[in-house]
């Protein structure tokens, strides 16, 4: 806008001196690089981008999820500087049509060799393009060195494609958007394609101008294919955060009876997290068109969700508080790592190996075995508050053995769900790749789970697993439901099931089962000794 | 007696004999699991599920739980339940036994519009193949893990050894026969390198050889290895660029050195003509390295060959006769020789690669000898031991034969076939893949679905069929599952079905309804209430 009349006024003065000349330049290239990044710094705000629609990894979402996804990859952080992720993916994308919307990103760098490979030193970062022009042949050096699949070679890998990605981001290519033509809902183009379609002669206006077209195309997009795709309904759910809202709740329902003592207000607060829930599964449901149980994180969310849900109904009929009080303990722990557990369960919804394509086994099959292991995970928290309970004022035998039938209760639910779950599996096998029992490792590993608590069930006909020997058992026998759970895909990763497979378990695991062998350690002697 | 069998009878179906056995399988499970990830599906099959001890586990435990529900007979109301899960898992444990023993698991690969029929299983077998009269014998190998010993002879044949799982190692093994000829029976083992790139590779004139060749492509680069004789005249630049080569008087020479003249056809290509006695041999330098005779055909087993260096100066192309290198210089447009030492380097003019010989051998052979190694498994891909190989003798020698190479022997002029392979069955019909379907996610590489159409070819006439993820292919008893595929060209893929007979399957699926049904009833029936303490009630 600015540009018009001094346009004018270059060519009216055309008589006029070669300084004109040089001054128009100059205004040219002054307007280019004052105004322009001042519009774009409004364009990548984020307030209006956020709900465009993008085609990544095989499925329509808004922006503002992907770059969400994308940042968190890359740097581990939720924001670069002080931009959001939103925002700072938006600038990146730009940086090669206006520079000064550069900056410096610094990807995440875990282990410990790498960082010795880059010369960092203890809290230092180095930005990605320091990496790839210093270090690139430095670290495929390293990477060739190591055996196949280690470590080390496998985050080296993830570092240069991390960069890589940078780079896509920074060329205009990582972020697409709908044609012009727009001729069927995946028809999307790198959004360089716009700065190369710009009329230099206006630079300056350049901002405005993808501003404008970016919009417009959004705005059609939504128009033509928003009845099909749920980006939108996606964009809204994202900026929900309901797994804050859920934890914020399951805390209250807990801080009620242990705080207040007060029960009612308890289930209060445990039907609003169930509701608070239940929309998030559901919302998931609508987006992925699927089961919500594809993969680590919806598992987690689900089984604590199930659980929660049945407690409170088993609680209801058999009068007891004790099972709500468990489930709201589970439903916790299975919500704290939804919101916590960072790169290890990610909630990125992407597109399902082909053989898991089938809704109706999907949701028996793995519904049933994630429901067990919920019910298993009750016994779990009832038998270590038992026994951390029992080391600070001891239990009465009679509490003890009533405890032990509540556990028992759970046990005979976790059993029959997974042995259903077990023989639905090797349905579906059978039905699919045609053979009912293979041996591969996660099904091989849910029958060791169930094949412990049968050790358990029957042992408690014998003299071999008495009522208070009942409780230290039920507690380590969890840790087979972990390793089935977890173990299989951060631990064993090998064998057909190696769709649910994610990185950086193996801590997590390993902790968890420190920690439970010293409770056990700690505690038994105590609750084995009879009063 | 009777009093001794009824105690065994309460021992077997006895609680704290269940466990055992339970606590057992789950240990035998564990491991298993492990072994799977570390070695492979197949070694863990191999040492673990499908070995006599784990089987023999699993019928303990039918025992067991066959004695625990016939010892609580009469039937009690309440343990209605507990006889119904019982029955359930007999029937399960009886179904995977009929499985295991009366059914076929394999699978068949389909090449796009190429017939086939043969099922192929999981166990190996050595097929010795008389290649004059047609006949074969098959020798089915155990379903080992390790290096088995198995010494079954016929005739003048002994099948020695077996490795299921081996590395082939590098030997160089001295060749008894005096050697006549020795620059053609030459064997090289060099190392190419620069900076990013290594390659350490074996090239051989000897014909018991049978591992390795005498050209190789590394990248742009073609490697030529060719009797040492023939090195003075890539030396020589003289302007024919034409060397002829007479392998029975070992040497090189230019045509211009015996004033045979090179003449063009009428199209311009060149062409010479060498007469020797009665013999006529003509050859065309720039299009084939074999003599034509009178009638124009090539003459294979001539004595001449030819080499047009002008060729070879476009592209990269080295020459190896052993100690000696030999190349043409780009820069300054000659052909150049020169000697190379064992265990040391020379400058080649590509990308700063470097030659070096490792070693040089005219009285040895190099062979790739197997050695058992213990599998090993990353990712779902074998990396370790994946060769089998079975030491046979032959007529008092011995010989490797293996997967990725079969061998061919002669014993009084009849030749045999030794090929190690997996076992397979012949189905009655072929079957055909006409079409592979593979859809990907929008955007993306990563395939949404794999689908096979296939035709099948009965007595009947064809018919055709459409297999995808979750719709297999019934037919004649069998069923065929869309199991894997594999690329062929740029666009065209092949598949690869799984096939089976499980004769196992309505028991085993009758045993699942039981015992799901079983342990719900159980549990209902044996509901107990326990009253709460007091004190916890008040709470």
């Amino acid at each position: 806008m600015a540009l018009r009349p001094k346009k004018k006024k270059g060519k009216t003065t055309n008589t006029g001196s070669e300084r004109m000349k040089k001054l128009f330049l100059m205004m040219t290239i002054f307007f280019t690089y004052s105004l322009a990044p001042a519009q774009a710094n409004e364009l990548c705000l984020g307030k209006e981008i956020g709900d465009h629609a993008i085609l990544q990894n095989g499925r329509i979402k808004p922006l503002y999820v992907h770059a969400g996804e994308l940042i968190k990859y890359i740097t581990g952080k939720s924001k670069i500087s002080d931009y959001s992720a939103l925002e700072a993916y938006c600038r990146l994308s730009l940086s090669s049509l206006f520079p000064t919307l550069e900056m410096k990103v610094f990807p995440l760098i875990e282990h410990v060799k790498i960082k010795e490979i880059l010369e960092l030193e203890d809290n230092k970062q180095i930005s990605a393009k320091e990496i790839d022009e210093n270090y690139r042949s430095d670290l495929l050096l390293a990477m060739r060195k190591e055996v196949e699949g280690s470590s080390l070679q496998k985050s080296i890998r993830r570092l240069l494609s991390t960069i890589n990605i940078i780079k896509d981001i920074r060329a205009g290519t990582n972020w697409v958007i709908p044609t012009q033509e727009m001729s069927s809902i995946d028809d999307f183009t790198p959004i360089n394609t716009l700065f190369s379609a710009l009329d230099p002669s206006q630079m300056a206006l350049s901002s405005e101008l993808i501003s404008k077209e970016i919009n417009a195309r959004a705005t059609q997009y939504t128009k033509t294919f928003g009845q099909e795709t749920h980006h939108k309904l996606e964009y809204s759910y994202a900026k929900l955060r309901l797994p804050v809202i859920a934890l914020i709740l399951t805390c209250l329902a807990i801080a009620s009876f242990v705080l207040f003592r007060n029960f009612n207000i308890t289930i209060i607060f445990s039907a609003l997290t169930l509701l608070v829930q239940f929309a998030y599964i559901i919302v998931r449901i609508i987006i992925s068109g699927r089961a919500p149980i594809t993969n680590m994180y919806e598992t987690v969310l689900f089984s604590g969700f199930a659980s929660l849900f049945f407690t409170m109904i088993i609680g209801h009929f058999k009068k007891e508080p004790m099972f709500v009080k468990i489930g709201l303990g589970h439903n916790l722990l299975s919500i704290f790592m939804i919101n916590f557990s960072g790169g290890m369960l990610s909630a990125s919804i992407g597109p399902l190996v082909p053989v898991l394509r089938d809704n109706f086994w999907l949701s028996t099959h793995v519904t049933s075995i994630i429901a067990s292991y919920g019910a298993l995970a009750l016994s779990w928290v009832l038998a270590n508050s038992l026994l951390i309970r029992n080391k600070v004022r001891p239990l009465s035998s009679k509490e003890i053995r009533y405890q032990a039938s509540i556990m028992y209760t759970c046990l005979k639910y976790g059993i029959v769900l997974l042995s259903a779950g077990i023989i639905l599996g090797g349905v579906w096998a059978d039905y699919s790749w045609g053979r009912f029992w293979g041996w591969d490792p996660k099904e091989t590993w849910s029958l060791i789970v169930l094949c412990i608590y049968m050790i358990i069930l029957h042992g408690r006909y014998t003299n071999w697993i008495t009522e208070r020997r009942f409780i230290p058992f039920t507690a380590v026998a969890f840790l087979s439901v972990m390793m089935a759970w977890f173990g299989v895909n951060y631990i064993l990763a090998a064998g057909l099931h190696s769709y649910g497979f994610s990185e950086g378990g193996a801590i997590f695991l390993g902790s968890f089962f420190a920690i439970q062998i010293a409770i056990i350690a700690l505690t038994t002697p105590k609750i084995l000794k009879e009063n | 007696m009777k009093n001794n069998f009824s105690t065994i009878e309460k021992f077997v179906g006895s609680l704290k004999f269940a466990i055992v056995l339970i606590s057992l399988f789950t240990v035998a499970m564990i491991v298993g699991t492990f072994f799977e990830s570390y070695y492979g599906t197949e070694f863990a099959n191999r040492t673990i599920y499908k070995t006599f001890p784990f089987m023999l586990l699993q019928v303990l435990m039918g025992l067991s739980i066959l004695y625990a529900a016939y010892l609580r007979l009469p039937p009690k109301k309440r343990l209605y339940g507990f006889y119904t899960i019982h029955s359930g898992l007999i029937l399960i444990v009886g179904g995977s036994f009929i499985t295991h023993f009366a059914g076929i698991d394999g699978n068949i690969t389909l090449p796009p519009l190429t017939p086939k029929r043969d099922i192929v299983l999981d166990s190996d077998q050595i097929r010795i193949t008389n290649l004059n009269t047609k006949e074969v014998i098959t020798y089915e190998l155990p379903d080992a893990a390790f290096e088995t010993d198995i010494d079954s002879s016929q005739d003048q044949i002994t099948i020695m050894k077996f490795l299921p799982y081996s590395e082939k190692k590098l030997s160089w093994i001295t060749e008894n026969a005096r050697n006549i000829n020795s620059s053609l029976r030459s064997s090289s083992e060099y190392f190419l390198s620069n900076g990013n790139v290594s390659q350490d590779f074996v090239l051989s004139l000897h014909p018991k050889a049978f591992d390795f060749k005498s050209n190789l492509q590394l990248g742009p680069l073609n490697i030529h290895y060719l009797p040492s004789p023939l090195a003075p005249c890539f030396g020589q630049n003289k302007p024919s660029k034409t060397i002829l080569w007479n392998s029975e008087l070992q040497n090189c020479f230019f045509p211009e050195d015996r004033g045979i003249e090179i003449k063009k056809t009428d199209s311009g290509k060149r062409f010479l003509v060498i007469k020797e006695g009665q013999t006529i041999y003509t050859f065309f330098p720039d299009v084939s390295p074999y003599p034509l005779d009178t009638s124009f055909n090539t003459i294979p087993d001539s004595k001449y060959r030819i080499f047009s260096k002008g060729i070879f100066e476009t592209s990269p192309n080295l020459f190896l006769f052993g100690k000696q290198v030999a190349y043409y210089d780009k820069d300054d447009k000659k052909w150049s020789v020169k000697p190379i030492k064992t265990k040391e380097s020379l400058d080649l003019p590509w990308m700063g690669f470097e030659l070096t010989l490792l070693n040089h051998h005219t009285d040895k052979v190099p062979a790739y000898i197997p050695q058992y190694t213990i599998p090993i498994q990353k990712d779902g891909k074998m990396i370790k031991g994946g060769t089998r190989a079975a030491l046979i003798s032959f007529n008092g020698h011995e010989y490797w034969i293996r997967d990725d190479q079969a061998i061919t022997l002669t014993y009084r002029d009849t030749k045999y076939k030794f090929e190690l392979e997996k076992k397979s069955i012949r189905l009655p019909y072929e079957l055909s893949l006409t079409k592979f379907k593979m859809d990907t996610d929008p955007g993306t590489n990563n395939p949404a679905s794999y689908e096979s159409f296939v035709q099948l070819f009965t007595d009947k006439g064809p018919q055709d069929h459409h297999i995808y993820m979750n719709n297999p292919l019934k037919f004649d008893g069998l069923t065929f599952y869309q199991a894997s595929y594999f690329q062929v060209n740029q666009d065209t893929y092949g598949s690869v079905l799984s096939v089976n007979i499980d004769p196992g399957r309505p028991i085993k699926y009758l045993g699942s309804l039981l015992l799901v049904l079983g342990s719900i009833w159980h549990f209902v029936l044996r509901r107990k209430k326990v009253k709460p303490p007091t004190q916890v009630a008040n709470a």
